[in-house]
């Protein structure tokens, strides 16, 4: 054995720690690793506040003029972007429906459309995947012809009613997942900031609703509205802008946590469904503002189920389907809730008129089914040709 | 991550193979050139190898290192599968990070990154370092080289325990020795840091100790691992699913392999559905009594009583034997089915351990090497240099007569560990170079579109309004570069990762982009305005690029553009996006097309799309003039 060896060994052990302390050193080390290992769990999410689901995009109304609109999905899975969105249109009561989606743009991340009236409606492409503003398209003559409007420099946000359509080509569209309101001029060819949810929490009425999000626009007349969702108990949050100053504009609602679903202007008043709700459960009313004063209607409690659609008709007829097969419909102002028989398979939304309706539409299938005595009876049936595949 | 093509891809899949034999070439020529070198300096020079004390190398060092190396060489044939280059990423660096917190996933997503952005570079480099590696370790017994090949161990497998393996999942749910845990590669580094230990850690049983201490430890924190509750491996079946324990078996069960494997491997899976407490209990108490004899060889180094001798080789079977029998019922040999890179943990842990039993015996004492003194067959110049005489120094300063004496008196495995070397760095050089590239290879467009059509024809004129509303014809580009595409503003998928394309275009061309335009051209009859072309291009950041027009016009001019470039631009119903071309053109600075470039960009990944502004760049650098 080599002297010079042994000398290193020695000078090595006097400079570093005891074999013992070293061992536990490594085992320490060891211990470390694996408690490394012992609890490594995904991380939970950060803790945000509770925002209600917004309900689908799926849903009917009806314009001034008679017509019915209803927006439903169709196609296949969302995830591979094989679901496209589609308007129809029954003209009057005794038309049948008919497909007028508007061309030229994919509309895999959902429609909305709004009326002005006469004719005239205003619809915007959600965008998906890489497309990050909002196409529009406009129709004056019930969706026979559209043409591009627009475009809104944002992303639409998933709402019914996040579109509205005033007069003069004025149009609202909430943007940016509800946290921004923008107004439109000239079917959208100019826009300015409307509100944004900070800018409404630093009004006196943003301020005691405490808003969370923006979920509904409309106009009554020539004012711009915007509704949200409250974080303040007993306030419905509907706002109207006048003459640049932002006023509480919803009914009272005494002590419930609400969101606004729908807001619609009806003749010379307003409609809108809100969502109250309990802990995990959940109650819709129906909201009537004519005269100058709200109009509501009982609870429809739906518990926990999962909102499906949303309806309004004419005269301020109103609907809802939960949990796939449960419907109910209230026929206006002062009216009771009817709950309606289980829906048809693949019911997608409501349409409320002369009669009531179910719209199933899956697939390349629509399917108009009315409520009979007997129950639901297939009234129409329209083959759309679905662009599988071309989305991808 | 990933470059998302298919692993197969034919171009690529032909791309590695080649690149794979023209390395091969070299690595033979290299081979050549050493032995031919050596064999001429022992013929001519007759050097003379000193006497020097040796300590023979020990058994434990000897089984690490070849051990190892074969290991690794076995890990460089795996790397060399077809389907690699392209796979790597997809199939197994994603789905190892994917159970891991985000930020291993960041970690790992830059080397996937990496990768496919350089998938044959990426691929023949982790096969030659991986051989270089196994062929270094093997042929260099002792001394600097041989601990340099250690380190090399330790280096590449630092790397591939942090990529590939996601820190062999250690930050992941689901962790068990029974499927590798704590990951095959830090084996590799931990055997690869005792190859490096220098000579006089040879000497004593305290290496040994520390060895199957820590290994005991390591056994020790498994069992209390796989005795957790909660973590579902005490259940075979639970409420009809199947247990941790049996998912992962049955999972393996269901891969390609030889039948007689499947067999097994089923058999376990049943037995473990059937008995999955029972089997757990027997894996909890196989590793705690294994992990606390190991542990138990430390005993010394802390005044206490060594164990028996027999208790810790019982110990050491004990453990082959569950680590076989771990590798072959649940960890199903590790490379069958979809890209295997390794053999999985077992067979390198059990190396680990019955190293370090054997480095419990005290290793040989010194011997002296006598010295080769070779008589000279006949007289020449190198006769003089061949005489007995004092030990040649080792000096990297020697002179160049020397240095070849010095050469001519090494060993074969010396020779060999040179060339060793040579491999490493033959496959580390490209993907060092590779990595100082930001951009993508553009195989990867390649891959996915085939290569250009060239053209020598006309192109067609047309005048449009661009962005800004100013008129722009085909002719008032004359004297630069053309590359033209054709663009729905309200596209989804396509356009919007063409239109980034060419923008890497221009960033890739540099001081050259002075000379080339970008220009798109409206390909939708519906969405045409400048409102729209202007959304456009500020979704795509292309608002700062002054090189870049995006031209529409009224339908009439539109489609008399698309039909004189044969794009196709078509109404879709049902809420369909417009069905047009993917194309793009290079027009030289005479209006002349000279390429037609099919532009579908394919999966639109980060790499997909820096291939294809490279190609595009590629073709247009061929007509700027300087």
């Amino acid at each position: 054995m080599s002297t010079p060896t042994r000398k290193r060994r020695t000078s090595a052990r006097r400079h570093s720690a005891a074999p013992g302390v070293r061992t536990a050193g490594a085992i320490i080390a060891v211990a470390c690793l694996l408690v490394a290992g012992c609890g490594s769990k995904p991380a939970p999410s950060a803790s945000l506040p509770a925002v209600p689901a917004a309900p689908p995009l799926t849903t009917s109304f009806a314009a001034p003029g008679g017509a019915s609109w209803t927006i439903v999905e169709m196609g296949g899975s969302a995830t591979d972007e094989n679901n496209f969105w589609q308007v129809f249109l029954r003209p009057t009561a005794t038309d049948g429906w008919r497909e007028v989606t508007p061309r030229g743009v994919a509309d895999n991340g959902g429609l909305v459309v709004a009326s002005s009236g006469g004719g005239s409606l205003v619809t915007g492409f959600r965008p998906s995947q890489l497309l990050t503003y909002t196409p529009l398209a406009t129709s004056t003559d019930n969706g026979a012809n559209w043409s591009s409007a627009g475009p809104l420099n944002a992303s639409l946000a998933s709402a019914t009613d996040a579109l509205a359509a005033g007069p003069n080509g004025q149009l609202i569209a909430l943007t940016t997942g509800g946290t921004k309101a923008e107004l439109g001029q000239r079917l959208g060819t100019a826009w300015s900031r409307l509100a944004t949810v900070s800018s409404l929490n630093a009004t006196p009425p943003g301020r005691a609703c405490q808003v969370t999000g923006l979920t509904a626009a409309a106009f009554s007349g020539d004012t711009p509205m915007v509704a949200a969702s409250c974080g303040r108990p007993g306030h419905a949050g509907i706002f109207a802008d006048t003459a640049g100053t932002w006023h509480a504009a919803g009914p009272d609602v005494s002590g419930q946590t609400v969101d606004v679903l729908a807001l619609t202007a009806s003749g010379s008043g307003l409609v809108a469904l809100l969502r109250a709700t309990a802990g995990t459960s959940a109650s819709i009313i129906g909201a009537w503002y004519s005269g100058g004063r709200w109009t509501l209607s009982s609870p429809l409690r739906i518990g926990a189920g999962k909102l499906g659609s949303t309806a309004l008709g004419p005269g301020g007829s109103i609907g809802v389907t939960w949990n796939a097969v449960k419907g109910a419909i209230m026929a206006g102002p002062g009216k009771a809730w009817q709950a309606l028989p289980a829906l048809p398979k693949r019911a997608s939304t409501l349409a409320l008129g002369s009669q009531v309706e179910v719209i199933a539409a899956s697939g390349q299938t629509f399917r108009d089914y009315q409520l009979a005595s007997g129950g639901w009876s297939l009234a129409q049936t329209i083959h759309v040709q679905i662009p599988y595949g071309s989305s991808g | 991550m990933n470059s998302g093509l298919n692993d197969n891809n034919p171009t690529l899949v032909a791309a590695f193979r080649a690149a794979l034999l023209h390395q091969g070439i070299y690595v033979l020529l290299i081979f050549a050139i050493l032995a031919v070198a050596w064999v001429s300096a022992r013929e001519w020079l007759r050097p003379a190898r000193a006497a020097r004390s040796v300590a023979p190398e020990p058994a434990w060092r000897q089984l690490l290192r070849v051990g190892f190396g074969v290991i690794w060489i076995f890990d460089g044939l795996l790397q060399a599968q077809p389907a690699m280059a392209a796979g790597l990423p997809s199939q197994v660096i994603e789905p190892t990070a994917a159970s891991s917190p985000t930020w291993v996933q960041h970690v790992v997503n830059w080397a996937g990154t990496t990768w496919s952005y350089h998938p044959i570079q990426a691929g023949a480099s982790a096969v030659w370092i991986q051989l270089g590696i196994g062929v270094w370790l093997i042929a260099a017994p002792r001394g600097f080289w041989s601990r340099l090949a250690g380190l090399a161990s330790v280096g590449w497998g630092l790397v591939v325990w942090v990529f590939g393996e996601a820190f062999g999942g250690i930050f992941a749910p689901g962790l068990t020795w029974l499927f590798g845990a704590p990951g095959a590669a830090l084996f590799y580094c931990a055997a690869g840091a005792l190859v490096a230990l220098p000579e006089r850690t040879w000497h004593s049983a305290r290496l040994g100790r520390a060895v199957l201490s820590v290994m005991g430890l390591f056994f020790i924190g498994m069992a209390v691992l796989q005795a957790w509750p909660g973590r579902g491996f005490w259940q075979g079946t639970l409420h009809g699913q199947q247990g941790t324990l049996t998912s992962m078996v049955s999972s393996m069960a269901g891969v390609p392999q030889p039948v007689i494997l499947e067999d097994w491997v089923r058999g376990f899976a049943s037995l473990t559905a059937a008995h999955g407490f029972a089997v757990n209990l027997f894996a909890v108490i196989a590793l705690a009594a294994i992990g606390a004899s190991l542990l138990s060889a430390g005993l010394p180094e802390v005044g206490l009583r060594a164990p028996a001798p027999w208790l810790l080789k019982a110990t050491v079977i004990a453990m082959v034997v569950l680590c076989l029998a771990d590798w072959v019922l649940v960890e199903d040999l590790g490379f069958f089915g979809g890209l295997g890179t390794d053999p999985n943990s077992m067979i390198p842990m059990a190396l680990v351990v019955v190293a370090g039993y054997l480095a419990l015996s005290p290793a040989p004492a010194v011997a002296t090497e006598p010295a080769v003194v070779p008589e000279p067959a006949t007289p020449g110049p190198a006769a003089a240099a061949a005489k007995p005489g004092p030990v040649p120094r080792r000096s990297w300063q020697a002179q160049p007569a020397r240095l070849a004496r010095s050469f001519g008196a090494a060993s074969t495995g010396a020779v060999v560990a040179v060339w060793a070397v040579a491999i490493v760095l033959l496959g580390a050089a490209p993907m060092a170079l590779a990595q100082t590239n930001h951009t993508a290879s553009p195989i990867i467009a390649q891959a996915i579109d085939g290569d250009s059509a060239p053209m020598d024809t006309k192109a067609p004129a047309f005048t449009l309004t661009d962005q800004n509303g100013k008129q722009v014809s085909l002719a008032s580009l004359r004297g630069k570069v053309v590359l033209l595409t054709f663009l729905d503003p309200v596209c989804v998928s396509d356009c919007p990762q063409i239109a980034q394309e060419f923008r890497g275009t221009d960033q890739v061309l540099g001081a050259k982009s002075r000379n080339v335009e970008l220009v798109a051209i409206v390909a939708n009859p519906l969405y045409r305005s400048l409102a729209y072309t202007r959304a456009f291009d500020a979704q795509e950041r292309l608002t700062k690029v002054p090189n870049w027009l995006y031209l529409t016009g009224s339908l009439a001019q539109l489609q008399q553009a698309w039909k004189n470039y044969a794009v196709a631009a078509e109404i879709v119903p049902g809420g369909g996006m417009i069905a047009h071309s993917d194309v793009a053109y290079v027009i030289d600075p005479s209006g002349y097309t000279r390429n037609e470039l099919d532009f579908d960009p394919g999966p639109g990944t980060a790499s997909s799309e820096s291939s294809f502004s490279v190609e595009l760049t590629n073709a247009a650098e061929r007509f700027v003039r300087s």
